[in-house]
């Protein structure tokens, strides 16, 4: 913007030096030479104003596309509702899991506690104690919709980060490894392979053979 | 020579249910002097405190593993003749064979049933 003015401003001072009869050739000279710089720099701040409204209109955009994005997550739901609901149903899983557990493993040593003196009332206490450990055995219906519901929440966080990483084109940073990862690598904590044992235990066996 | 069923037998493992489960299948095959601990620290305090005859030992425990516990058991004087059998779901080769190097005598993977139980008891102590 300066430098239009400034062409304006030179402008208006040639048109006035030549109304007032002004005919000296350095002056002249020098004010149209300014004129032509007024000119190119014109041009030349025009371009990089454009340039530059061009670059922040991007960010503006990028910007609003990332809000757009961040508010599509859902990042508070998911922190106030999704993630603590899942961890209480997790809870309960692990709860009603030892509650049966407990149950089925208390009727199994009464059993075998027992002394099969009175073959009658052996089996009448048998039969008792297995319609017993068939209705402890029914919290596994319960555990189930519980774990389902579980899973329906990680597949819509799946879901939304998915989504979120992919408008934003983000990759994964290098990551360090912590304290823990690095205790877990050292001590060869890796858990129950999926699918039962990753090694077999005829296999373990041909090595302690 | 035969086992000798009285031997107290140290059982570690940070979930109650798998304790009971292989003090139940140890009473059923005879032994009646089983201890126990929730993890490798606890078992080895009780390790050097008292005298035992085997140790059944999970992997996955905090604050010490079952396999930081079996390379104290090895590295200690006084325990390192204690014949040890891990009970893990930690099944990958590298760690039977990680196991095998510290000095174990014999790896269960879980889970398990009374017979296999009964066979790693009678590869390591003998018949019974």
């Amino acid at each position: 913007m300066a430098a239009a003015e400034a062409a304006i401003k030179i402008r208006t001072a040639m048109e006035q030096l030549r109304s007032q009869g002004v005919r000296e050739r350095p002056l002249v000279e020098v004010l149209s030479l300014s004129h032509q710089m007024a000119d190119a720099m014109q041009a030349f701040f025009g371009s990089l104003d454009k340039s530059i409204i061009g670059e922040f209109k991007y960010l503006a955009d990028f910007i609003q596309k990332a809000r757009d994005e961040i508010a599509g997550l859902q990042a508070n739901d998911i922190r106030t509702t999704r993630i603590p609901g899942a961890s209480v149903e997790l809870d309960a899983v692990v709860r009603d899991t030892e509650k049966a557990t407990e149950s089925i493993m208390a009727e199994a040593e009464k059993l075998m506690a027992t002394e099969p003196t009175d073959l009658a009332a052996y089996k009448a206490e048998v039969d008792a104690a297995m319609m017993r450990i068939f209705e402890h055995c029914s919290f596994q219906d319960l555990t189930g919709q519980r774990v389902n519901k579980v899973i329906s929440t990680l597949r819509h966080i799946e879901e939304r980060v998915t989504k979120f990483a992919s408008a934003l084109g983000v990759t994964d940073a290098a990551k360090e490894e912590t304290v823990d990862e690095a205790r877990k690598r050292e001590l060869l904590l890796n858990g129950p392979a999926m699918n039962g044992p990753a090694t077999t235990q005829d296999d373990i066996d041909a090595l302690f053979a | 020579m035969a086992v000798d069923l009285s031997m107290p037998v140290l059982v570690v493992d940070d979930y109650q249910t798998m304790i009971r489960i292989i003090r139940n299948l140890l009473n059923q095959l005879g032994f009646k002097n089983i201890e126990e601990a929730k993890d490798g620290k606890q078992a080895l305090e009780k390790l050097n405190a008292g005298k035992f005859g085997l140790v059944i030992s999970d992997w996955n425990m905090e604050p010490m593993t079952g396999y930081e516990l079996l390379q104290q058991v090895r590295s200690s004087d006084k325990l390192k003749t204690t014949p040890f059998i891990m009970v893990t779901a930690e099944s990958k080769t590298e760690n039977v064979i990680a196991a095998k190097k510290a000095g174990v005598n014999n790896y269960i993977v879980k889970p398990f049933n009374a017979e296999t139980l009964k066979g790693k008891l009678k590869a390591v102590l003998g018949e019974f």
